[in-house]
């Protein structure tokens, strides 16, 4: 029996810690995702996202905390926790020699759904991702944003309730990236799902309810968008002064203020009640004003550092190559 | 509706996912265009290149007195040999989509369904198998050109003991599989494990039966006896052609009974292995 189920977080860490040798991929990461969410876990490669998905997906069992789904301990009842979990993983893990259908169709035998389901559910979610012309063609020949999406109408064959997708949008043009949210956004919409999303794109995170961004390991911001800007993000007020009299006395009075100057403009931290109450009291004094509001990259970038991290290729990404050569009777 | 549905009863779940696995091995095979070449030229070479080149030369001159070593030709003594020879090829070939399934994806997919290990690896496995059995069956076709004479009965009982021996040998392709990191190593280990487990089951030649113990180390090397005796794969054969054409050098109980004990040993060190893995 699914113990102490609590109707609001979907899915909950408590404290999750995973150290692979001397790397700690997750250093006592606590979340909570709730119902009908869509979340996003934004964070640069290596952050350990990958490592979080693995431990909800009962791929991974952690050196310590806990982990629930749906009010599933994810190492106590794998099985159950299984269930309700449809899993987009970052690689893709289709057959491709089989086709679209057979895909679909032997998901739904693995996961014990019942012909008649089977033969309707397929129907329902080929049409949703838009892939219904191509139930017969072997995956081989489609595309890798056309396998994502299959991939996301497999994960809820199954009918499940929590979503997770791990980097779904990772090596796709724009168009097909903006394709493939505009279904997470509709699922979520239609079938009242949630969906937990890993991404290192910032401004896929825009689109989502709840952001939380993790570095090496640890959760660094966590909240809805728009709080993490104005938590994180500083709003700059550009102001160019009508004479240097106004130039000097606007210096003067927001000495604290101050984030830029110089001969023509002045740059001020701001926020949206001090940006009106400096037009309301200074207006006579500026020619020009902008409010520059922060991004969420600058947030992103402000919390994580602007290293760029790169990887030697490790055995599995050597092996695949040499898969893709055609090397000893591959694939 | 909300959860997973109409709740199956767990075996049923089991049973289904079985099946749905071991469909697909057997689908793959049979999109698989360069494995089914193999699968028909392989015995095609060996049967009508081999078998009828040698045929004349199958006879030896032992203690002064010139016979033929076994009262078959040659042609009919390969024979089940050659089906013993496909089985092993894409038993062990099965092991490469282990690989690949396991670095690359599709594994994880199994993984991550209700299905325990077990149900995956036997599905893996069986499917695999019945591959295999089925380019065995292939080899059946040439019957007629190595004068072997089929009836129904040589015909099933020739299928069990190939379908004990599939078994058998996927899971020790799987097991193989599961110490191999690369494809790269794969090549290496098909080499250094199928050809030598062949050559030394008595598969191409026989160690003469007309022989005592003692005489048979006298006219073979020592080595060479000794291997061809510690080879699993001679006593597979050796029942194989017993069904075939009624020639066994040893007991063909004895066939059966090692195929049946390696076939659950190695099975269960291959699900072992990925229980822990």
């Amino acid at each position: 029996m699914p113990s102490a189920v609590n109707s609001s977080p979907v899915i909950r860490l408590e404290e999750v810690s995973k150290r692979y040798g001397r790397t700690l991929a997750l250093d006592a990461v606590s979340l909570e995702v709730g119902e009908q969410q869509i979340f996003a876990l934004l964070g640069p490669n290596g952050a350990g996202k990958t490592t979080m998905m693995h431990i909800l997906s009962t791929l991974l069992r952690p050196d310590s905390g806990k982990a629930f789904v749906a009010g599933i301990d994810v190492m106590r009842q794998p099985l159950q926790a299984r269930r309700r979990l449809g899993i987009v993983f970052q690689e893709p893990s289709l057959d491709d020699r089989l086709s679209v259908h057979e895909n679909l169709d032997l998901h739904g035998l693995i996961f014990g759904v019942p012909r008649t389901l089977r033969r309707q559910r397929i129907e329902e979610l080929l049409a949703l991702v838009e892939l219904t012309d191509w139930a017969d063609k072997t995956v081989r020949t489609l595309s890798s944003g056309m396998k994502r999406r299959l991939e996301i109408a497999r994960a809820l064959i199954h009918n499940s309730e929590i979503l997770l997708l791990d980097e779904p949008t990772v090596g796709l043009d724009a168009q097909t990236r903006d394709r493939i949210w505009h279904y997470i956004r509709r699922l979520q919409a239609e079938r009242a799902i949630t969906v937990l999303v890993t991404t290192h794109y910032i401004e896929e995170v825009e689109n989502c309810d709840q952001v939380c961004v993790i570095d090496n390991g640890k959760v660094l911001a966590d909240g809805a968008p728009k709080a993490l800007k104005r938590q994180f993000g500083q709003q700059l007020l550009r102001i160019v002064p009508k004479t240097e009299l106004d130039h000097s006395e606007i210096v003067k009075r927001y000495a604290e203020r101050l984030n830029q100057v110089d001969k023509t403009e002045i740059i001020l931290a701001s926020d949206d009640t001090f940006s009106e109450s400096f037009l309301a009291e200074n207006g006579a004094r500026i020619k020009a004003l902008s409010i520059e509001v922060p991004s969420l990259e600058s947030v992103f970038l402000t919390l994580t550092g602007r290293d760029i991290r790169d990887a030697a290729a490790d055995q599995r990404e050597q092996t695949k190559t040499f898969g893709k050569i055609g090397g000893e009777h591959t694939k | 509706m909300k959860g997973s549905g109409i709740e199956r009863s767990v075996l049923m779940v089991q049973l289904g996912g079985l099946y749905g696995l071991w469909l697909r091995e057997v689908k793959r095979a049979f999109r698989d265009r360069g494995q089914l070449i193999g699968g028909i030229s392989r015995p095609i070479l060996w049967v009508v290149i081999l078998g009828i080149g040698l045929n004349p030369y199958f006879r030896g001159e032992v203690f002064g007195k010139v016979n033929f070593v076994v009262p078959f030709t040659y042609l009919q003594f390969i024979f089940p040999a050659v089906i013993a020879l496909n089985i092993l090829f894409t038993s062990v070939q099965s092991a490469v989509s282990v690989i690949w399934d396991r670095e690359f994806g599709f594994l994880r997919e199994v993984l991550v369904s209700p299905l325990s290990r077990g149900t995956i690896l036997l599905g893996k496995v069986l499917g695999g198998a019945t591959v295999a059995v089925m380019h065995g069956s292939l080899v059946l076709l040439l019957a007629k050109f190595a004068d072997v004479n089929l009836t129904w009965i040589k015909v099933l009982e020739a299928l069990g003991l190939m379908s004990m021996l599939a078994f058998a040998l996927t899971s020790l392709g799987v097991v193989i599989a599961n110490h191999i990191r690369s494809f790269q190593g794969f090549g290496i280990f098909s080499n250094a494990v199928i050809l030598p487990l062949y050559f030394t089951s008595s598969s191409v030649f026989p160690l003469d039966p007309a022989l005592s113990q003692a005489q048979t180390r006298v006219v073979y090397p020592e080595w060479l006896v000794t291997m061809v005796e510690w080879n699993p794969l001679t006593y597979a054969i050796d029942a194989l052609r017993g069904a075939l054409i009624g020639f066994n050098q040893f007991d063909p109980r004895l066939g059966i009974l090692i195929m049946g004990i390696s076939g659950i040993v190695l099975f269960a060190l291959a699900l072992f292995e990925f229980r822990r893995a």
